[in-house]
């Protein structure tokens, strides 16, 4: 402990460094967590290996790049070990990795030095094809390289009162998409359903299907909309399925239990996530106001508690922004203590049998935290360890949000060795 | 480092008759043989195989060999007792992409309603020639202590 409290006030340490401080943490997980905290930057010679054809391009996202463009670059990359970086364009300026080519090979590079190989997602043979209604189908669902995007909705109604989320960009991206791609602010369930079922004509091509969307408080009891919606926009994917529960992954606002329910039962849906975003209640308020109004953070918890009830353990998650806890000025001020208190919170869900996963915390354009810096690398890698090490006490799976359902947490990456 | 396999070991491991046998290990050091029949050489010069479980022991080791540096060992037995050990370093595991859904739909063609976890890329770094004969040749010349006297008497 001591050791990580001198480190926070020395320069933080390199790639290489934390490389060597955690020789139990696969090197490949490590540089995944810095490629996403410091963002990439293609070289023009990476960008003239790009296959229009066959490579997948930037797609509609819920969330926004660190340069604010929706530029037709790749989307994102994969490891040699299979596992993707979930990663965006970032400006040159702030010191991003490069993704360039050398001696013919795809590579990420960091200060003139070639770290690993890399290729490009490919993209899948729906992406080009229109529905019925003459939707692009890209702009109705979207890919990563074995898992379907569902985005119903990219509005966000706690943005309407100024609550939304403060390191979230969801609203202000729906906005500059729809303004430069046509996409809409919710998608036809017709339209999602002819989508998937074109997706699923590709054989290997995919293994689950994840939805996720702004949160909408409307309704006779609150969120009644949005599990309606969700109902609709999930049976209409479940047409296309011969069983009735099918590999999927719903992440939404924290529900009753009767609208729980009634999700579970009317829909292939099985597994649910809610992200509390920030394990500790006080900066739950402060980083996220819509939720802490609506729902409130206790309750919050209470619901992924008794959710575990309806899905089953394994099956419930909660996603948190990973070094948000640190934002300025309320955050932690001190690395180590942030560590230990979102740790300890973890602990209290995951031994109630749900999952707690991260992802690296990019303070974006878009958002309200744009101007914030997120903590060091040596930081994240114990944040992965901590939480996996947590799953290993508790012998809880994570299957629903592994490297390749997923791949967008480096600690559930690590599950690959359970 | 790398090194080439010879055109007769490739034609041995790439025959459907040989029996092959992938050896990795575990966290503690507890050795795990499988047979993977699908093991063959690729036109890079390198071992594949497919895997078809992602929970299995193997995949679960070759994943810890990927990720921390370790070798594993491939072994083959011909039908006319020709042997070769191959020690490598998983160096690739392809779960998604053209070449991944070529071999899943080429896996359910011969097997059925199977599923495919991913193909393991392993890079060979030295090969030894398993023969019984030829490894007692080698082990006359190299330890000449290494016999019975009763076998050299008159």
């Amino acid at each position: 402990m001591s050791m990580a409290l001198k480190r926070e006030d020395q320069i933080p340490l390199s790639y290489s460094e934390v490389v060597r401080e955690h020789p139990d943490v696969p090197p490949l997980v490590i540089l995944k967590i810095d490629v996403q905290r410091r963002g990439v930057h293609y070289t023009q010679n990476a960008l003239n290996v790009i296959d229009p054809s066959v490579h997948q391009l930037r797609s509609p996202n819920i969330f926004g790049a660190r340069d604010a463009q929706l530029t037709p670059v790749p989307d994102s990359l994969l490891l040699r070990d299979g596992s993707s970086i979930v990663v965006d364009p970032t400006p040159l300026e702030r010191n991003p990795y490069l993704v360039d080519v050398v001696d013919g090979q795809l590579v990420l590079t960091d200060q003139g030095e070639v770290l690993e190989t890399v290729d490009f997602w490919t993209k899948p043979d729906f992406y080009d094809k229109k529905t019925s209604s003459g939707a692009l189908m890209n702009h109705v669902i979207t890919a990563r390289p074995q898992r379907i995007n569902v985005f119903p909705s990219g509005f966000c109604h706690f943005w309407v009162n100024d609550k939304g989320c403060r390191f979230c960009d969801v609203v202000n991206h729906l906005k500059q998409q729809r303004a430069e791609l046509g996409i809409p602010t919710r998608q036809n369930p017709q339209d999602v359903f002819e989508a998937v079922r074109e997706a699923l004509k590709q054989p290997g091509r995919f293994t689950t299907i994840c939805l996720t969307a702004g949160s909408d408080t409307r309704g006779a009891e609150p969120f009644d909309q949005e599990v309606d919606y969700y109902i609709e926009i999930l049976q209409a994917i479940g047409a296309n399925f011969k069983v009735k529960k099918f590999p999927s992954q719903l992440v939404a606002t924290a529900f009753t239990e009767k609208q729980l329910a009634r999700l579970y039962e009317e829909t292939g849906i099985r597994s649910y996530t809610t992200d509390l975003e920030v394990l500790n209640e006080e900066l739950f308020e402060w980083v996220c106001p819509g939720k802490a109004e609506w729902v409130g953070y206790r309750e919050w918890k209470n619901r992924l508690i008794r959710a575990v009830d309806i899905f089953g353990r394994g099956y419930v998650g909660t996603g948190i922004v990973g070094g948000v806890e640190t934002a300025k000025p309320k955050g932690f001020t001190s690395e180590e203590a942030a560590l230990r208190s979102t740790l300890e919170e973890a602990e209290h869900l995951i031994s109630h049998g749900v999952n707690v996963v991260f992802s690296v915390w990019v303070p974006r354009p878009g958002s309200y935290f744009k101007d914030q810096k997120s903590p060091s690398l040596d930081y994240y890698v114990r944040l992965a360890k901590g939480l996996h090490q947590l799953r290993v006490k508790y012998g809880l799976p994570v299957d629903f949000d592994d490297y390749r359902r997923c791949g967008n947490h480096p600690d559930t990456d690590l599950a690959r060795l359970l | 480092m790398a090194v080439k396999l010879s055109d007769e070991v490739i034609a041995l491991i790439n025959n459907s008759e040989t029996v092959k046998v992938l050896a990795t290990v575990d966290q503690d050091g507890n050795p795990h043989a499988t047979f993977k029949q699908s093991l063959a050489v690729g036109e890079d010069g390198n071992l594949f195989f497919l895997e078809l479980l992602e929970s299995s022991q193997t995949n679960r080791n070759l994943v810890r060999s990927i990720w921390f540096n370790r070798k594993v060992t491939v072994t083959v037995r011909g039908k006319e007792g020709q042997s070769y050990q191959i020690k490598g370093k998983p160096v690739r595991n392809i779960i998604a992409g053209p070449l991944f859904e070529q071999k899943y739909v080429e896996v359910r063609e011969r097997l059925g309603d199977v599923d495919l976890a991913g193909i393991w890329v392993i890079e060979p770094e030295e090969v030894s020639d398993q023969n019984y004969w030829t490894r007692k040749a080698a082990e006359e010349a190299a330890h000449p202590y290494f016999l019975h006297l009763d076998r050299l008497a008159k």
